[in-house]
């Protein structure tokens, strides 16, 4: 079903459709997450603080997040295909 | 006899030691153990049948119960006479080949141990006991939910007996709580005083019963464990990492489930920081929540997070997540949760992801809607408040136009341009048409195309694809129409994540505060989802939430005010909730 949805794409709506494709290719390779995954008992009942990324403060979380992901780039595949739609769709209103 | 003699002799010197350690490793449940513990089983099978009342009895002249004892010495207690009976019994009748059987005996066994050690004054002695055995019935009844059929001959079992018909899993959780909670009353230390006596075992114990209760997908009693602990415990840096980081992770799963996402991204970022880095499938596990915990809230995992070993399974389902939200994309959204749903639907991800990230990819595209048709000096205005320029605006027509345009390719509708190349591609023709008809009806589509509304055109066959209700931007084949779009703004702008206003009667909608960011109209009306959510819930902007070991509250993160309040829109085919 969802290699369905992949190629029901527009050919150029190369945007969705690699990311789409890059998930695919990278589940092919990847061991399947569904069996034995629940939390298990830890080997060791406690470690020191500078074992783990906690001693590094309120900075430890700095390079796992991104806060500000908005994208002023409008050069981008599927801006164009929504630009070339909204021309469009204004052409046709104005017949 | 001799070997059963002889057992309880160790356990009555165990006793008057007040040996909790030797008393546990004395009273083992499960195999793997010495073969005296089989031998022992075998000595009361030939002499006590099934006859507690004798046990007690030999336990007694074994373990008498005295009443003046020197302070440090220990000494027997009934209820504790009343246990080991049941655990004589236990190893009397003992068939670990009939996993039914010997779960049945060991819940009798730990409620029986309960009891013991809710003694106050020698009860202590029984805490490594508890322990354990808490550990062996947990393990027991993790083995059995693996087996389908056996699960269900107890429930059935329980069924007949229990009026709220709770499963095997539950009932087990039930008695685990209640030696949590003996635990958890204990007053050898005060409130914010590092733990003795019995407290120190209370995350081991809340930890399984919560392995439990989310094995079982019934979560709601936990609510009891965080609550009580939130109340009563010491502060959860006193206890050992491993113990912080398990109830940190179930701590964020519990919020996650009843959709405070701040305070499980808190959570399950504190438990995350404190797992080293070798424990690598602990990570994976706590990623799998921590990072769409964080994708709801508007913070999206950086590349050098989805690099990392543990995310080597998650970055090809989530990568795709966080393109969808920059993108303002809900055809990419519908193909990254169709490539894993299996993985999404298993672990509970699906539905919330499906319906709670549509309102930051309605507020992207409508930012990208808005950059695409917006410029500054061009066309009157709506108002001209913000001197000679054009005011800032959207139109809802617009957005209806870049909505169902996805809605469209969603229903497979393909590019003219494609469909052109189609119909000049030479095709073979079908037996028995007239050419010279096959040649007009093309001749009319072409012309039907070029004067379409669309850059898309219906597949072949001219059907539109049939959606399922979560599959459509709106709701399965449901047309976007300005109805719908005018409440999705509106919704958003209640919610704080687009600053302004709807100007209904023009069909706009109008941003505020473009003056004040230096006339960037984008930035005005488009606020950073993360910054509206954050500063709502008091997490303070940059500041990390819960990085530190000390967050042990309910509520979750440091420092901070999750409200329990919510506003909520209700609009086709998803909800609008203040995470």
């Amino acid at each position: 079903m969802a290699s369905e949805k992949t190629t029901t794409q527009p050919a150029d709506l190369s945007a969705a459709s690699t990311v789409a494709e890059e998930a695919t290719t990278s589940k092919k390779t990847a061991a399947p997450l569904e069996e034995d995954d629940e939390f298990e008992d830890f080997p060791v009942d406690d470690w020191e603080p500078e074992e783990s990324e906690s001693q590094n403060g309120p900075h430890a979380t700095e390079h796992l997040w991104e806060e500000s992901w908005d994208d002023d780039d409008t050069s981008d595949d599927f801006s164009s295909q929504l630009k070339e739609e909204l021309k469009k769709v204004e052409s046709s209103k104005r017949r | 006899m001799a070997t059963t003699t002889q057992f309880l002799s160790e356990v009555r010197n165990a006793i008057h030691s007040q040996d909790g350690d030797r008393l546990a490793a004395l009273l083992r449940a499960e195999p793997p153990v010495d073969r005296i513990y089989f031998t022992m089983g075998k000595e009361l099978q030939s002499q006590f049948q099934r006859d507690s009342k004798v046990l007690e009895t030999l336990i007694s002249k074994s373990i008498p119960e005295e009443d003046d004892v020197p302070e440090e010495r220990g000494t027997a207690w009934p209820s504790f006479t009343a246990f080991l009976a049941e655990y004589l019994a236990y190893w009397r009748d003992a068939d670990f080949e009939d996993l039914i059987q010997t779960h049945t005996r060991l819940s009798g066994l730990v409620t029986s141990c309960a009891s013991a050690l809710s003694h106050p004054a020698y009860g202590s002695i029984m805490l490594m006991t508890s322990i354990y055995l808490s550990r062996s019935i947990a393990t027991l009844t993790g083995t059995l939910h693996t087996r389908p059929d056996l699960v269900s001959i107890l429930d059935s079992r329980l069924r007949s007996t229990d009026e709220e018909e709770k499963s095997v899993v539950e009932m087990t959780a039930e008695i685990i709580t209640k030696i949590f909670t003996t635990c958890l009353n204990d007053r050898s230390s005060t409130r914010f005083a590092p733990p003795k006596g019995k407290k120190t075992a209370v995350y081991q114990l809340a930890n399984l019963v919560l392995k439990l209760l989310f094995m079982s997908k019934k979560t709601r009693p936990a609510q009891q464990i965080f609550t009580q602990l939130a109340t009563l415990s010491p502060p959860l840096k006193y206890y050992p990492a491993s113990q912080r980081v398990t109830y940190l992770y179930y701590l964020g799963r519990f919020n996650f489930v009843n959709n405070h996402f701040v305070r499980a991204a808190a959570a399950l970022e504190s438990s995350y920081l404190q797992t080293p880095a070798k424990f690598t499938k602990h990570r994976t596990a706590i990623l799998t929540y921590l990072v769409p915990s964080n994708l709801l809230v508007g913070r999206l995992p950086t590349r050098a997070l989805l690099s990392r070993p543990e995310a080597a399974h998650l970055a090809p389902i989530f990568s795709p997540l966080g393109q969808a939200i920059k993108l303002g994309s809900f055809v990419l959204l519908s193909a990254a949760l169709a490539e894993h749903s299996d993985f999404l639907f298993s672990h509970g991800l699906l539905l919330v992801l499906n319906t709670r990230l549509r309102p930051i990819i309605w507020r992207s595209l409508a930012r990208r809607t808005f950059q695409l048709t917006w410029t500054k000096d061009s066309g009157p205005g709506l108002m001209e408040t913000d001197g000679p320029r054009r005011a800032a605006t959207l139109s809802v027509a617009d957005l209806v136009t870049t909505a169902a345009y996805q809605q469209k390719i969603l229903e497979g509708y393909v590019p003219l341009p494609s469909a052109q190349q189609a119909l000049s591609k030479p095709h073979p023709k079908p037996a028995g048409i007239n050419p010279v008809y096959l040649r007009a009806v093309s001749k009319a589509a072409m012309t039907g195309e070029l004067k379409a509304s669309s850059t898309l055109v219906p597949p072949a066959g001219g059907r539109p694809k049939k959606l399922r209700p979560l599959e459509g931007v709106l709701n399965g084949n449901m047309a976007v129409t300005t109805e719908h779009v005018e409440m999705l703004l509106a919704g958003l702008v209640q919610m704080g994540w687009l600053r302004g206003y709807m100007a209904l009667a023009q069909g706009k909608f109008a941003v505020s505060g473009v003056k004040a960011k230096n006339g960037d109209a984008v930035a005005a009306g488009w606020p950073g989802v993360w910054e509206v959510v954050g500063e709502k819930v008091g997490v303070a902007k940059g500041g990390g939430n819960g990085g530190g070991g000390g967050f042990g509250g309910f509520g979750g993160a440091k420092g901070g005010k999750a409200k329990g309040t919510s506003i909520e829109v209700n609009v086709p085919g998803w909800i609008v909730g203040e995470p």
